[in-house]
């Protein structure tokens, strides 16, 4: 069955849980006896129903080793299933939402319509932004508590549009609803009649599952090469398609050849692989091929470079500070570097301006950056091809992801 | 009036972790139980309401007579007060039979070998804790609204519940931010004091006792780590000071 | 490329990626169906030739079905076997079943510890899955242990792009985790498009079958009249009780029985 990955931000207490409960329950896809007990609990105690109960395993606290029959993560809908990554809320969790919202191929960011833009609306919005999610949906929660008014709605929409804006976030749908009375979750209610848009879940099934980009130029960063009764280079296809009898170069080499064939297991005469594939490749010539060449067609190549403009977002919570050298990792590549000007630093939650032509950046703040590496690498800007647009740094563990804005040629 | 909530296994880490203000009120901490060979719940609310550290006396009766132990009136700090009204704790005038047969059914859930019959016994077990939490919230309310100068309710639904199911994060934070709104509803109408004999730590999605309780005042207190003993003097000395 | 042909390239680079980094490496293998769809995926990732040790911790408790399919996929898929068991102590101890937990520390867990150290791993692979329990949600693919098997899940390196952890510190040893993104249902379904060997006892006898496999006392079978692989899809679609519903509880249940008789409850 298809499936989408779904992330859902947003500030603390703007309803998160019991969205999430809502969807869970309005899709009838919660663990059997999971909504009976709740219901029993909250009927024992004399208490209106909560669904964000319902969803406390998707929650920090749950865990202490606790095996209750509560694995869902995921919920169905007619046309696919979604799986809910775990994206915690608070503040020292970053390095998880981020973990998570790097994975996700869709956002739900809600907001509480009678607080509006706060501290984590603008975290999560701005990383939402950075890691370059271009399916977002806004909803304005609470809207039970405004009587389910549009003019109170219209003014906080439109101060919150203007802030996405600024972050060039231009959210696909913007939807009024009340997680916990269930109106525009996947009913639409008399409550809201004013508003004619779709229901959350419709405005979800609208989205497309993120497909590897197989009409881009051939990017084919080699993982490792394996001598058989052939030399076989692999790797992951991670835009355009190869086929056999295209002329190809092996980057940053420049070294040219011919695919003689595609290697698949069990499998003869493969012609072609295209972009998601992890495949192998045969070449008519002996060429010196590694781990962190990048093979492309001969033409629309991708930039060889060694200084690259990019934004970082740090998340450890040792600082970085000049001239610590970190290791560079795009695709399979892997290079030493230094971080040579971080010319803007700025707060990732005020998305306040911090410092200009810093030495340091501290963990949670967001840095524009040149980065210098010690040999040439294959990389390409963000918005062209993110595979190769896209990076960490590693000390032991990654500390920092990066986005390549700008590349300066060699 | 001095009002006493008396939560049978209220537990520090999860009053925090569930942010329950009304639990926490003005001055919270945690309380020394450490001279205890193990945190029971007999021993400690004896002991609590001697001022003594009953444990030897209480063990002596053997793991079964224990739970039908009840200190006189005049042992205890009760006997302090004109018209006190002291509500199903344990070791004084507690519902015998309601407590037995929870202890009753734990027995049989262990004892049960097949899932399904578990689960009936837990639902079983689970309900009459309600049943019974309801009954003494419903008389800990209307007693607060008379005259006393001291009202003490015994609320077991925490340890109850808890021993079946504390790693059940759902069902623990609903009975926690119950007691929360209790204790909200109180707080105003007198001195109040939230103690705790224990805590609980999980075992999966079982409960443990956890070696140490539960205190908070609505007033500014030098307590800082009490043992459970003290609170025999400290109540005591609260009286005095009101009247 | 579909939903499977997504998972499935996935997981190879996931397996690629981690012999890459690590010589020393071992796939642990279960025989039941994850871990056996896991060693499917290596044998594509390595054009038949799976150039690890596969890890069978043999606890002396499992079912007859389970030795017979292991020995079958051994030599028919050409494998490396590593029995890992520890079994011999536990019955000169005389730890059974009964002392759940402390069986499972001494049957399992110290099987690997010794394996571990034995053949110096620097990184296992395992067939666990994200939708298996609650906890799993938070798994990396590179998730780091230390000697002692803990794992600090609340603090752990972000994950992003697929830059795993490549770089393991002192003593710790990697676990990776091809199989994190996939579903229960993603597995049969897999199992059906690539023909894969199925054990029997995951099939229906007279109603009732294995929805997963481990030691014979602690697994009970599930109601079902499924007894082919698309009834099996299709009794997975539908269901929604957990897969493992009941299994880890009992050695909890028994840990908590004892400390309660221990507090006068009992």
């Amino acid at each position: 069955m298809e499936n989408l990955k779904l992330v859902i931000v947003g500030h603390v207490d703007h309803g998160k849980s019991t969205l999430i409960g809502r969807l869970f329950y309005d899709t009838d896809s919660l663990p059997e006896g999971r909504i009976e007990e709740i219901r029993e609990i909250c009927e024992a105690l004399g208490k209106e129903l909560e669904f964000a109960y319902v969803m406390d395993h998707l929650e920090e606290e749950r865990d202490q080793g606790i095996t209750i029959d509560t694995a869902q993560t995921f919920f169905r809908t007619k046309k696919r299933q979604y799986t809910i990554i775990d994206a915690p809320g608070h503040v020292e969790f970053l390095k998880n939402m981020i973990t998570g919202a790097s994975q996700a191929e869709a956002a739900i960011l809600i907001v509480d319509v009678n607080e509006g833009v706060q501290e984590q609306t603008r975290r999560h919005a701005y990383i939402l932004s950075l890691l370059g999610l271009d399916q977002v949906i806004v909803v304005m929660n609470k809207m039970d508590l405004i009587n389910y008014k549009e003019e109170m709605y219209d003014e906080v929409k439109k101060e919150l549009l203007k802030f996405l804006e600024s972050i060039n976030i231009n959210p696909t749908y913007v939807i009024p609803i009340s997680a916990k009375g269930g109106d525009f979750i996947a009913k639409k209610t008399r409550n809201l009649s004013w508003y004619d848009g779709p229901t959350v879940l419709e405005a979800l099934d609208t989205f497309k599952t993120k497909n590897s980009p197989r009409d881009k130029p051939l990017r084919f960063p080699v993982q490792d090469v394996y001598k058989y009764d052939k030399r076989i280079s692999v790797g992951r296809i991670e835009s355009g398609i190869i086929r056999v009898g295209d002329k190809i170069k092996i980057l940053p080499s420049g070294e040219e050849t011919i695919v003689k064939s595609i290697a698949e297991y069990m499998k003869e005469n493969v012609m072609q692989a295209e972009a998601g594939k992890s495949t192998g490749i045969v070449t008519q010539d002996k060429v010196f091929v590694d781990r962190g060449d990048v093979i492309t067609h001969l033409e629309d190549l991708p930039v060889i470079t060694d200084t690259i403009n990019a934004h970082i977002f740090w998340m450890d919570k040792q600082p970085f500070k000049k001239p610590e050298r970190l290791l560079f990792k795009c695709a399979t590549q892997e290079v030493m570097c230094s971080i040579e000007k971080i010319e803007r630093v700025i707060d990732s939650s005020t998305l306040r301006l911090l410092r200009r032509d810093a030495d340091e950046i501290r963990n949670r703040e967001v840095a524009d950056t040149v980065i210098k590496t010690e040999k040439p690498v294959v990389v390409e800007d963000f918005n062209k091809i993110q595979e190769l647009g896209r990076f960490v740094l590693q000390r032991k563990d990654t500390c920092a992801g990066g986005i390549i804005t700008n590349i300066q040629k060699e | 009036m001095i009002i006493i909530m008396a939560v049978d296994a209220l537990e520090y880490e999860k009053v925090e972790e569930f942010n329950c203000r009304n639990l926490k009120q003005k001055c919270y901490g945690k309380t020394d139980i450490s001279e205890f060979s193990q945190p029971r719940t007999m021993v400690l609310w004896s002991s609590f309401m001697t001022g003594k550290n009953k444990e030897e006396e209480v063990l002596r009766k053997g793991d079964k007579e224990m739970w039908n132990i009840t200190w006189g009136l005049e042992e205890t700090l009760f006997s302090e007060f004109k018209s006190p009204v002291v509500l199903d704790l344990p070791g004084f005038n507690y519902d015998k039979k309601v407590h037995d047969k929870s202890r009753e059914l734990l027995k049989k859930f262990f004892d049960a070998k097949d899932d399904e019959e578990k689960r009936k016994i837990r639902r079983e077990y689970n309900n009459d804790a309600f049943e019974h939490h309801k009954k003494v919230k419903q008389d800990f309310l209307r007693a607060i609204k008379e005259k006393h100068d001291l009202v003490l309710g015994y609320f077991s639904i925490a340890d109850v519940i808890g021993h079946l199911n504390f790693g059940n994060t759902t069902m623990m934070r609903m009975i926690y931010k119950e007691l929360d709104e209790i204790a909200a509803e109180i707080n105003s109408k007198g001195k109040l004091i939230i103690l705790s004999d224990h805590g609980m730590k999980p075992i999966g999605v079982f409960g443990d006792h956890s070696s140490y309780g539960f205190w908070s005042t609505n007033f500014e207190t030098k307590l800082r780590n009490p043992r459970i003993t003290d609170f025999y003097d400290f109540i005591i000395e609260l009286k005095r000071k009101q009247e | 490329m579909n939903h499977l042909d997504r998972l499935e390239s996935k997981s190879i680079f996931i397996i690629r990626e981690a012999y890459k980094k690590f010589r020393k490496i071992g796939m642990l293998w279960s025989i039941g169906k994850d871990s056996t769809t896991m060693l499917w995926l290596a044998k594509k990732a390595f054009y038949g030739r799976v150039p690890f040790p596969v890890i069978y911790i043999d606890t002396g408790l499992h079912f007859k079905e389970m030795y017979e399919f292991r020995d079958e996929c051994v030599k028919k898929w050409g494998l490396k076997l590593i029995v890992s068991k520890n079994y011999e102590e536990a019955e000169r101890r005389g730890i059974g079943p009964e002392a759940k937990l402390e069986c499972c520390t001494v049957r399992k867990t110290e099987a690997l510890k010794k394996t571990i150290a034995e053949y110096k791993f620097e990184a296992l692979l395992l067939g666990i899955r994200r939708d298996e329990h609650g906890i799993r949600a938070k798994e990396r693919v590179f998730s780091p242990r230390n000697r002692d098997f803990m794992w600090d899940y609340k603090d752990q390196p972000p994950e992003l792009w697929d830059q795993f952890k490549t770089r393991k510190e002192g003593e710790q040893h990697l676990r990776v985790h091809p199989l994190l993104h996939w579903t229960e249902l993603d597995i049969w379904e897999y199992i059906k498009r690539e023909k894969l060997p199925v054990n029997p006892l995951y099939f229906a006898k007279k109603g009732k079958r294995y929805r997963s496999l481990g030691c014979m006392p602690c697994t009970s079978p599930v109601e079902s009249e499924a007894d082919t692989v698309d009834k099996i899809i299709n009794e997975v679609k539908e269901s929604k009780v957990a897969e493992r519903s009941g299994r880890a509880q009992d050695k909890e249940e028994a840990n908590a029985m004892q400390k309660l008789r221990a507090l006068g409850y009992m």
